[in-house]
């Protein structure tokens, strides 16, 4: 039924983006990579995906300016894709800025609550999160002000609603914010792509669920073990966990009570391939070193941040096996930022002249 | 004598010898100390030397696992997270004192790492993703700050020590050198002189009792002449005159040579 109509509004759209699906780096690519010896060598491999973009770096470039240069290329792409959008796949897209957005507001509350100039924080903002009235934001000079005025206005206002309140930004720790407002985003688009009435029962919905369910396991999961040791309580910690995802209601409930890594394996015992990273972690780490991408030890197990970044990467993947859905859109930008990460880490293995840790990228394709 | 220009202006006298041996004795005494403290030095720069290369090569190690670590928190984390750290941090966590250490009279700086327990300031930085990296990669950076903390102790030893050593071998050096020999010198100097003046005074006593001796001989043939011209003359009153005149003739001739 979907497809009859999907395609008046959003066909465009979906060709464009499983055009730029197929221009994503493929093993192969990664495989001729890792065997540059020099950023430039490295630059010349990425010259067919990203050949305009990398043309006006200076030779052997760094990996930060390279890592700019391919973002650069995810933004422009996006933008077009966005504003070639029309309805509810507009609306979409806007829901996968917000949560760039959080990052970029909790970057300008940070600024104004050490009253620093904000103005210098707009360029180190995501430029995805970018909203119109953000440069409105360095306007603010105390907190205060900034809660009742300014943040009132930003699209992000309803997460803030009801759950912080201007005090709460003073004292919580600026990652309680973040994550705070992280919780109420994934679970207001969680909410939006099962009650819209132009997703309801559409693979949108189906495909969406799926990613923004792990999405949320993820969260608590990571949110639990970075934790230990830190003077966030166990009742604070429990509200930062989205509430959906695989684990909820009973796996959250016993991540909030979970002490140590040996806690957390139990709590996500239910799922089997959450229960599955953890056998692996556990026996490359042990409960002492859950996420094993230690700095020169333990280099050859994979540590559980990584299992679930090529999670995400395959249900990304798998996501394009359907037809006539949004959620595409979704996928190919996590695919992209993913291809970020691993060209800066070839880099950066590169530059350091650290061979042995290069392989540790993620490639689906 | 070859030495003549190289030796202290004094006059040769026998206070100024003795003043002189007592230099020559303390030079004698400094130059071996200072040896010592210069071999004592020696010792522990060389030590130093090798503590720093050891270092280094740590550092270099240190340093690179440090930045890999760096790398792979912007990889899990997918973002700079530098500003969000610089503005969290509040007070330092990581401190060194510096000591003091008495090498042989000099005194080096040693700094001395430790860190305030319960300060961590930036414990919530990656609550979401990639909290693990940036506390691992803060554990790193703390070892390599810690081997750069090492080094600077090293390094500044080692200027110092440098400095020190250059000082203390100039002064062996110029004792050795310089002082000794001058002092040695000044008292060949002053023992020649001071025997060149025996042997004045002795050749001058020579001759003022060769002159005696003349002139005592030049009296007593006088004497004798005119003895014999008065025996000559008047034979009866020469018994009674005999004795008196010759004891002080003899007297006389006593009394000239005590005299002297």
């Amino acid at each position: 039924m979907e497809g009859l109509l999907f395609n008046v509004n959003n066909g465009y759209i979906e060709g464009i983006v499983r055009g730029y699906r197929n221009s994503l780096l493929t093993g192969a690519n990664y495989t001729n990579m890792i065997q540059c010896e020099t950023i430039d060598d490295l630059k010349l491999q990425l010259g067919p995906a990203y050949g305009d973009f990398l043309a006006s770096l200076p030779p052997n470039p760094s990996t930060s300016s390279l890592a700019a240069k391919t973002t650069d290329k995810l933004v422009s792409e996006f933008r077009y894709v966005r504003a070639n959008a029309v309805g509810s796949l507009a609306k979409f897209m806007d829901y996968l800025t917000y949560g760039y957005m959080i990052d970029n507001v909790a970057l300008l509350i940070t600024g104004t609550l050490h009253e620093r100039d904000t103005r210098e924080l707009l360029d180190r903002c995501h430029p995805l999160g970018w909203f119109e009235t953000m440069p409105v934001l360095c306007v603010a000079t105390n907190i205060e002000e900034l809660y009742n005025s300014v943040l009132i206005e930003t699209p992000l206002a309803p997460y803030f609603k009801g759950s912080l309140s201007h005090q709460d930004l003073d004292e919580l720790n600026i990652e309680i914010v973040r994550n705070t407002l992280y919780k109420n985003y994934l679970e207001d688009f969680y909410n939006f792509v099962n009650t819209h009435p132009d997703m309801v029962g559409t693979p949108t919905a189906e495909v969406m669920s799926e990613i923004l369910e792990f999405e949320a396991d993820r969260r608590a999961i990571n949110i639990t073990l970075n934790s230990f040791g830190t003077e966030l309580s166990k009742a604070d910690r429990k509200k930062l966990y989205p509430s959906f995802g695989l684990l909820y209601p009973e796996g959250t409930l016993m991540l909030s009570r979970a002490d140590d890594f040996e806690g957390v394996r139990l709590a996500v015992e239910g799922v089997q391939d959450y229960k599955s990273f953890f056998e692996a972690a556990g026996l490359g780490g042990g409960p002492g070193g859950p996420g094993n991408m230690a700095g020169g030890t333990g280099s050859e197990g994979k540590s559980l941040e990584d299992m679930f970044y090529q999670k995400e990467m395959e249900i990304s993947k798998g996501a394009f096996t359907r037809q006539f859905t949004f959620a595409i859109v979704y996928a190919w930008v996590k695919l992209r930022e993913q291809e970020i990460r691993n060209i800066t880490w070839i880099a950066e293995c590169i530059a350091q002249n650290q061979k042995e840790r290069i392989g540790n990228y993620i490639s689906v394709f | 004598m070859s030495g003549a220009a190289d030796r202290e202006a004094v006059f040769p006298t026998r206070q100024s010898l003795g003043l002189m041996k007592a230099k020559l004795k303390g030079a004698e005494t400094g130059h071996s100390l200072l040896k010592r403290k210069s071999e004592a030095l020696t010792k522990r720069f060389r030590e130093i030397t090798r503590r720093i290369d050891e270092a280094k090569r740590k550092m270099g190690r240190v340093m690179q696992i440090a930045s890999l670590s760096l790398a792979e928190v912007t990889y899990a984390v997918g973002g700079n997270i530098g500003y969000q750290i610089q503005e969290s941090a509040k007070a330092a966590r990581f401190r060194i004192r510096a000591k003091q250490e008495n090498v042989s009279g000099v005194l080096l700086p040693t700094f001395e790492a430790y860190t305030t327990e319960g300060n961590n300031d930036f414990a919530m930085t990656g609550l979401g993703k990639g909290g693990q990296q940036v506390q691992r990669c803060r554990e790193t950076y703390a070892r390599a700050v810690e081997a750069l903390v090492e080094l600077a102790s090293l390094q500044t030893a080692f200027v110092i020590l440098d400095e020190v050593i250059k000082v203390v071998n100039r002064r062996v050096n110029a004792i050795e050198h310089v002082i000794i020999p001058r002092t040695e010198n000044t008292i060949k100097y002053i023992n020649s002189e001071l025997d060149e003046l025996d042997r004045e005074e002795f050749y001058r006593l020579k001759k003022v009792a060769n002159k005696k001796q003349r002139d005592n001989a030049a009296q007593d043939a006088e004497m004798k002449a005119r003895k014999e011209a008065q025996g000559a003359m008047d034979e009866k009153d020469q018994v009674a005159d005999d004795g008196p005149s010759d004891i002080l003739g003899a007297a006389a001739a006593e009394d000239e040579d005590v005299i002297f």
